[in-house]
């Protein structure tokens, strides 16, 4: 094995990559093109948003956690309002729950239409990636028309939604439905379960045991592709989910096998955009009149929150696996003592990185892409010196003192004094 | 015909080919994105590309190589020398006996000189993308060269000048013998052409070398600026080239004689008669091709090659042997 050792080669896939979407860090080993080693380095998208969370007011987090990732902005904020609801016992009106369901299962379907067309990006099959795009246009359109906007739509209110469904959204939701079901959904099917590139590719890519992805905490498809029924919706009888007949999708009702591969997978993926498109008709079925929030003023929350003590956790099925948002609160403080969210990204990521150990570089792009990654956390920064390739790491008080010095250079008049907010990261010290 | 003669020849022809070949792939990619339900670039965005290119820096890597510099330079001499033993609708320029074996040698030198340049560049990616380059050389020149041969010495037997010579295609075509076995056979062996001029321009199944996505453009990864624009005319050349193979062994009709005409008019015709077709099989092999795949493993493509179209061409070749022993009439 030692004599082998020289053969070997280490890529950088990442920060920077045309694989990824977002800034993270594969060091791979490879003998040939076969993966001896996957090292995942994460912490280049840190914005320090729970550290700006504990300085805002509960009304002002929930427009901050939208902007975590574009992608999940309802899924964020809608755990962070049911942490919120939890911890203060605050009851949300049926309606609102109901509208909340149909938020979050359009934020789906662009969700999940949206990877379909980079797992095609990430093996060079542009026509897929352009053709389930353009599909994914109709759900914006309507997004924008309900929410306002194509990505952050702040629907959700702490104790309930802040717009009402009115008629002609219900028609328009309709339409919708009726033209994913009969002209888009044929086609997405086609490609994806028997488009001969897309198997020769996509099976048995990046497999991921069902004991790997248990032992891993896999989130979400990737844990639904390796047969884990897992889903916060219908486990947790979260809401009125239970009502809307939802259920764990597994490819095994496509394919009749579960091989846990990056096909598998995506034949989730294909899965739940019918079950959503399901679920919306549903919903607007059985929706009852009533109001939709808890409170008829913002102010009333927050007087509410100033009140109340205790800590909550908030969880929901975001497009990409589970999602979870904790808050803790003081009384007599008018936002989060302590917030923490957990995405599902990082037990995934894990997963897969696990998986790409024996397979070929050509799996690392769709592999990744397999797992939809969001990237958001971590705080650290390493300077490399190019010259000698040493490696200094910065922690929070060097970037603390920096910053000061910063200010001090464009402002000599600011009389500051550097201040350590928070424990910072336990982990690290290695990069 | 004298030497100032030829050489005057070959710079038309170098111009007229950058050209058709640079235009080639704004149609290319305005019919991929119509394919795609896109708008697509403007019609002369590769002039645009190359003429930015050329005029801006380029750098390099400090762990390049000299070879990393002259590789460009190399590749676009080699496709020049190319054009020299290149069919345009009629006998090459150069035409000799056996020109067509320095065709396909100066063909596979361009591959070579690009993995020489990118081992040079000193880029872990471009070492990735040189291994696979080399990979798909060596499986995808086995089948061609089979059936090429085949169909040369099918030719040769109905008696010609200059045997294993591109003029070859000129004085008979392989259709015209006209029998159901060497039908079949022949059309067996363009499937096998039209197979191994996709992996040659590197489009659909066979992007494996350049594969944007897994290794950031591979031998091309370190290239910019000047260097990359010599690159990238080097391989529309090369597309050109190839489909120029393709269409002398299987398309080899020229319509200047058809319409009565002759001397330079009949070239021009000719000319523009064999751009088309050049493009009608690009069209097949690249565009189509191009949008309705995505990119193979390595191993499956070497895979491919080494078990479907090999013995595809075996087959092919096979066909053409027993059409000429008459043992079935």
């Amino acid at each position: 094995m030692n004599e082998r050792l020289e053969y070997w080669v280490k890529i950088p896939v990442g920060p920077i990559h045309p694989a990824l979407e977002e800034p993270e860090k594969f060091i791979i080993t490879l003998d040939g093109e076969r993966i001896i080693n996957v090292d995942v380095k994460l912490g280049y998208n840190l914005r320090g948003i729970e550290w700006i969370a504990m300085r805002r007011n509960w009304i002002q987090v929930l427009y901050l956690v939208e902007r975590i990732c574009g992608i999940c902005s309802f899924s964020h904020n809608h755990t962070y309002s049911r942490a919120v609801e939890e911890m203060a016992g605050i009851e949300v009106p049926e309606r609102a729950e109901y509208i909340r369901a149909i938020f979050g299962e359009l934020e789906r379907v662009h969700s999940h239409l949206l990877n379909l067309g980079v797992a095609g990006h990430a093996i060079g099959y542009d026509t897929v990636l352009h053709l389930t795009w353009l599909a994914r246009e109709r759900v914006m359109d309507i997004l924008e028309a309900m929410g306002g906007n194509r990505v952050n739509y702040a629907i959700n209110m702490i104790g309930g939604v802040r717009r009402d469904l009115e008629e002609k959204h219900r028609r328009m939701l309709l339409d919708m439905v009726k033209y994913y079901r009969e002209e888009v959904m044929p086609k997405i099917e086609e490609i994806f379960l028997y488009d001969p590139t897309i198997e020769a590719r996509l099976r048995d890519a990046g497999v991921i045991p069902k004991r790997i992805a248990i032992e891993y905490s896999a989130q979400g498809p990737t844990a639904r592709g390796s047969g884990v029924k897992k889903d916060v919706r219908y486990n947790e009888k979260l809401g009125v989910y239970p009502d809307l007949g939802v259920k764990p999708i597994t490819p095994k009702e496509f394919t009749g096998v579960i091989k846990g591969d990056v096909f598998d997978r995506m034949v989730v993926r294909v899965g739940e955009l019918w079950q959503s498109l399901d679920i919306i008709e549903h919903a607007l079925d059985q929706m009852p009149e009533g109001k939709i929030k808890a409170f008829a003023k913002d102010n009333m929350v927050i007087f509410k929150l100033k009140k109340a003590e205790g800590e909550g956790i908030g969880r929901y099925e975001a497009p990409r696996g589970e999602l979870l948002h904790y808050v803790r609160a003081e009384k007599g403080r008018d936002g989060p003592a302590k917030w923490k969210a957990r995405e599902p990204t990082f037990p995934n990521l894990f997963a897969v990185a696990r998986a790409l150990v024996g397979e070929q570089v050509a799996d690392i792009p769709v592999a990744i892409a397999s797992i939809d990654p969001c990237l958001s956390c971590t705080d650290r920064v390493a300077i490399v010196d190019a010259e000698t390739g040493k490696k200094k790491i910065l922690t929070e008080e060097d970037l603390l003192r920096e910053s000061y010095k910063k200010t001090k250079e464009i402002n000599p008049k600011l009389k500051i004094k550097p201040e350590r907010i928070g424990v910072g990261c336990m982990r690290g010290g290695v990069l | 015909m004298n030497l100032l003669y030829a050489t005057l020849s070959l710079i038309l022809a170098y111009f007229y080919v950058s050209i058709a070949s640079l235009l080639w792939e704004g149609i290319d990619r305005k019919l991929v994105a119509r394919m795609q339900r896109r708008v697509g670039p403007p019609l002369l965005q590769p002039f645009y590309d190359f003429l930015k290119l050329a005029s801006k820096e380029s750098i390099i890597p400090r762990n390049a190589g000299k070879l990393f510099e002259l590789a460009p330079v190399f590749v676009l001499a080699v496709s020049i020398a190319l054009l020299a033993y290149t069919p345009f609708g009629f006998t090459p320029l150069f035409s000799t006996k056996g020109d067509v074996i320095v065709f396909i040698y100066l063909l596979t030198l361009i591959g070579f000189i690009r993995v020489l340049g990118a081992i040079n560049s000193g880029s872990p990616y471009a070492q990735i993308g040189a291994q696979r380059e080399m990979v798909i050389l060596v499986s995808r020149e086995v089948p061609m060269m089979l059936g090429l041969f085949a169909i040369l010495w099918r030719l040769s037997k109905l008696g010609v000048s200059k045997p294993f010579s591109m003029a070859t295609f000129y004085e008979h075509n392989i259709w015209e013998i006209g029998t159901p076995l060497s039908f079949i056979g022949t059309t067996i062996l363009l499937l096998v052409f039209l197979a191994w001029l996709a992996s040659e321009i590197e489009v659909g199944y066979f992007n494996i070398p350049e594969a944007e996505e897994e290794i950031a453009e591979g031998p091309m990864a370190e290239y910019s600026g000047r260097h990359l624009a010599l690159f990238k005319l080097s391989n529309s050349l090369k597309e050109f080239i190839s489909a120029s193979l393709v269409v002398a062994i299987f398309f080899p009709w020229g319509i200047g004689s058809v319409l009565g005409l002759t001397g330079v008019a009949a070239l021009i015709v000719d000319v523009i008669f064999h751009t088309l077709k050049v493009f009608a099989v690009l069209f097949i092999s690249m565009s189509v091709f191009r949008a309705i795949t995505g990119r193979l493993r390595i191993t499956q493509a070497a895979q491919a090659f080494w078990l479907r179209t090999l013995p595809a061409a075996i087959l092919g070749a096979l066909l053409l042997a027993i059409d000429i022993l008459e043992v079935i009439a």
